[in-house]
């Protein structure tokens, strides 16, 4: 075949667009992939060797630690950097990043390692990894447990340590539930009390009686307060009461308090099947954990509550807003040079970098309307503000705002897509204009609000530059949502999965031990969206279906 | 001449020009339409008489469809449209300001060219009229779409799956289906614009007979472009051309013995 009738065919424009979709298949997928394996991998327990090395001036000396990555160094590198090699390696030199943990023991708890140091290597059986809620990894091999203060004598220390660690973490899971709901409603009521003091005092209320009354509310709290006190200090004596003596790679033996202990693992003995199980168990543990250790250890739960709270308070924002001012473009609007402005403004400003809504939702937001809301409403709490901080509310509503061109758009567009013979009907049998809307046009548009709501939902998710402006913090003390009347409190500050990225991966002391993470909450983020989208999507397509079937 | 069934055609024929307050449905007084500096209907004046059927014919464009959406003001929706003269419906004038054009609406339904039921079920398309003046109770529903799709010959077909969507029916059921509809509010005039077109010929052969039983009880006015179906279904015909009511009299007359030039050419062929 001629190439100009191989042209005409259509065939190259075939080719070239189906290329264009696989490109952009292959990159997403290709992206996903890889985000999800270098997230989920960190979850996997990695076996853990013993080096002997020799150290610059020859002197041999043991670490022990799991390969976190290794690479191809060339020769002359090293040698311009001063390592001196006894009989040239080659042309390059495999040098491994070891994570040694034991942090407060080694200074660096990573170290890079070069093969031709490695004397030899081991994969011991009965070396143990413990995992601390403070200092992170510690590796080494248990010797004895100490109960109260004495040496027991054990033939079997493993099992002993592990069932001691068990009544550690329990103890330890009870004060901090004490700590967390009791003691926390307490301080929370004793903070209302103080804030109605001042309101009283404000208003020049504050009679004898009151302040009476009110100290013996406080007095009565203040009891309650020093009981739960001391349980919470008896749970962590307890708590304490245990430790464990360790020999670790430098050969000495470290004593360890069982309350910073929260798990061992045995990472050599296990089998597949143990394996897998302590992954589940881990990435279970990161989605319901807080974030310890500056948020390079532990979970990002609240992280991932409040990704989803803030997006589905936006949502609730910005639908009816968005639905009614698309309405009223639409159907209500004379068409001329003025709706089209308006319109062609609309779309605009879905161009508008994100910061820029920042700044405008801090300014106008959280200064101007939350400010004034606190001098109305919360005179007593000033000059702390109220409302006048960046929350969760203010992100809500920025993002609002940032999203609103989407769905006034789909909107209009979904309205516009409804056969004018249907509303015809409708008027036709003395329905008047606006239960016509409601009756028949809002309904057949809900799928494309619905749309609308997806690619808001998908772009505010992903937001973060303005919420760093508005209410985004790296670790936010309470969720928005907790037992305290009343409940949902709008005002505070959250934690959102990009900030906890961009934090992590980038605020961290410790780089090497962050990176892991940030795949993971990355893969996190980015399943939190999907989801949230394909809940959308569900919605959308059942709507579909019904105005497609039946109305019942 | 084209041959029309004689036996179809009404023989009780009136004086048009001299008809009765009461007879009289609707009155047409010296109707101008203009959609912006177009003019579509030149002063148009008839009366149209109860309980009887009444055609529209005249070629595309001639503004019978026009006149028919001035009668329930559907003109309202359309932008730049400017009427002056007076359509008298019970005496009253319904381009009167005071007019509630939703009220007059349920006094005049509409059936349109295209099948238009709501994404809705069946019941609820029929019953939607009653819903909007407030009626909810069950059982007044559940009679007046009994009634109403009796009415409209298309119970029998639809009564196990009234709960089913409008949209599984087929287009001539859909058309009896809104024809249900617009006679469950019970209006006292219904108008029709060229509701077979988009339907076979044996849909259309039910809808046809269905507008004879229907003129029992409502004033019926149907624009067509099917001369034979005028001639079938109608009392009155009306002639239009190029947006002026050229001849008006009984269907009998136009067809056999038209007075006009014009309307004899168009009945006959020779051009439309």
């Amino acid at each position: 075949m001629s190439t100009g009738k191989w042209f005409k065919s259509g065939s190259p424009w075939i080719w070239m667009t189906g290329g264009a979709v696989s490109i952009s298949l292959i990159a997403v997928l290709g992206l996903l992939l890889m985000i999800a394996w270098r997230g989920l991998s960190y979850f996997w327990p990695a076996e853990i060797y013993q080096w002997e090395l020799n150290d610059p001036n020859g002197q041999p000396y043991t670490l022990i630690g799991e390969i976190y990555d290794s690479e191809e160094v060339p020769t002359e590198r090293l040698i311009a950097a001063g390592h001196d090699f006894e009989s040239l390696p080659g042309d390059t030199v495999k040098r491994y990043l070891v994570k040694t943990g034991n942090r407060e023991f080694v200074g660096l708890d990573f170290r890079w390692v070069l093969a031709t140091d490695i004397i030899s290597r081991s994969k011991p059986e009965n070396v143990a990894v413990i995992e601390r809620s403070k200092n992170g990894d510690f590796f080494g091999y248990p010797i004895a447990v100490i109960e109260n203060g004495q040496r027991l004598p054990l033939d079997d220390v493993e099992s002993s340590f592990e069932s001691h660690i068990e009544r550690a973490v329990a103890l330890n899971n009870d004060a901090v539930k004490l700590q967390k709901s009791e003691i926390g409603s307490i301080n929370y009521a004793l903070e209302k009390l103080r804030l109605k003091e001042r309101g009283y005092e404000l208003d020049e209320q504050l009679t004898d009686k009151r302040k009476l009354a009110l100290a013996t509310q406080r007095a009565e709290l203040q009891a309650e307060y020093l009981l739960l006190e001391k349980q919470f200090f008896a749970l962590r004596e307890e708590a304490g009461r245990d430790s464990v003596v360790i020999k670790d790679m430098r050969g000495m033996e470290v004593t360890l308090r069982l309350d910073s202990i929260l798990d061992v693992t045995y990472a050599n003995r296990m089998g597949l099947i143990s394996k897998v199980g302590h992954w589940f168990v881990g990435i279970g543990r990161f989605v319901s954990d807080d974030p310890r250790e500056a948020n390079t250890e532990g979970g990002v739960f609240p992280a991932i509550f409040g990704t989803v709270f803030m997006v589905m308070l936006m949502a609730v924002i910005v639908t009816p807003f968005g639905v009614v001012a698309a309405i009223y473009l639409h159907e209500y609007a004379k068409k001329g040079p003025v709706t089209k402005m308006i319109r062609i403004a609309v779309i605009n400003l879905a161009g508008v970098p994100s910061i820029v809504y920042g700044v405008f939702g801090l300014g106008f937001f959280v200064y101007m309307f939350g400010g004034t809301l606190d001098q109305l409403f919360y005179p007593e709490a000033l000059p702390t503000p109220t409302f006048g901080s960046p929350g969760v509310i203010w992100s809500a509503l920025t993002l609002a705002i940032l999203t609103l061109p989407v769905v006034i758009v789909s909107t209009e567009e979904g309205l516009s897509r409804i056969p004018s013979a249907v509303r015809q009907g409708s008027l036709a049998l003395g329905a008047t204009k606006a239960e016509t809307l409601w009756r028949i046009v809002i309904p057949m548009a809900s799928p494309a609000i619905m749309t609308g709501l997806i690619l808001a939902v998908a772009r505010a998710a992903g937001e973060v530059a303005p919420l760093m402006l508005v209410g985004v913090v790296k670790l936010a003390p309470n969720l928005p949502i907790d037992m305290n009347f009343p409940f949902v409190h709008l005002e505070r500050k959250f934690m959102h999965l990009g900030f906890h990225i961009y934090d992590v991966g980038f605020q961290s002391p410790n780089v090497e031990a962050a990176r892991p993470l940030v795949y993971a909450t990355s893969f996190l983020l980015v399943s939190v969206i999907v989801s949230l989208n394909l809940t959308a999507i569900a919605v959308r397509n059942h709507l579909r279906e019904k105005y497609r079937s039946l109305e019942h | 001449m084209i041959s029309i069934d004689k036996s179809a055609m009404s023989t009780n024929q009136i004086d048009l020009n001299n008809l009765s307050q009461e007879d009289t449905a609707l009155e047409i007084r010296n109707l101008d339409l203009k959609y912006g500096d177009k003019q579509a209907l030149f002063d148009v004046s008839m009366k149209i008489p109860e309980k009887q059927v009444t055609a529209f014919i005249g070629p595309s464009g001639c503004g019978k469809s026009t006149l028919l959406r001035c009668i329930n003001r559907m003109n309202d929706l359309v932008e730049k449209c400017h009427i002056s003269g007076e359509i008298l419906l019970n005496g009253q004038n319904i381009y009167d300001k005071k007019v509630d054009v939703a009220a007059l609406r349920r006094n005049v339904g509409m059936v349109f060219q295209r099948p238009n039921p709501f994404p809705k079920s069946i019941y609820e398309n029929v019953v939607y009229g009653l819903r909007l003046q407030g009626v909810n109770n069950r059982r007044d529903l559940d009679d007046a779409a009994e009634r109403s799709l009796r009415g409209a010959a298309i119970w029998d077909e639809v009564k196990d799956r009234l709960h089913d969507n409008a949209f599984g029916l087929s287009g001539g059921q859909q058309q009896r289906l809104v024809i249900a509809r617009a006679i469950a509010i019970e209006p006292e005039v219904l108008l029709l614009d060229e509701p077979t077109s988009a339907l076979d010929p044996i849909s259309t052969l039910t809808i046809e007979e269905l507008i004879t039983e229907l003129k029992s009880k409502y004033t019926v006015v149907i624009v067509t472009h099917n001369m034979q179906q005028a001639a079938r279904v109608s009392d009155q015909t009306a002639f239009m051309y190029m947006g002026e009511l050229v001849e008006y009299a009984d269907t009998n007359t136009i067809f056999t013995t038209p007075r006009k030039r014009k309307t004899e050419d168009y009945i006959t062929g020779r051009y439309g």
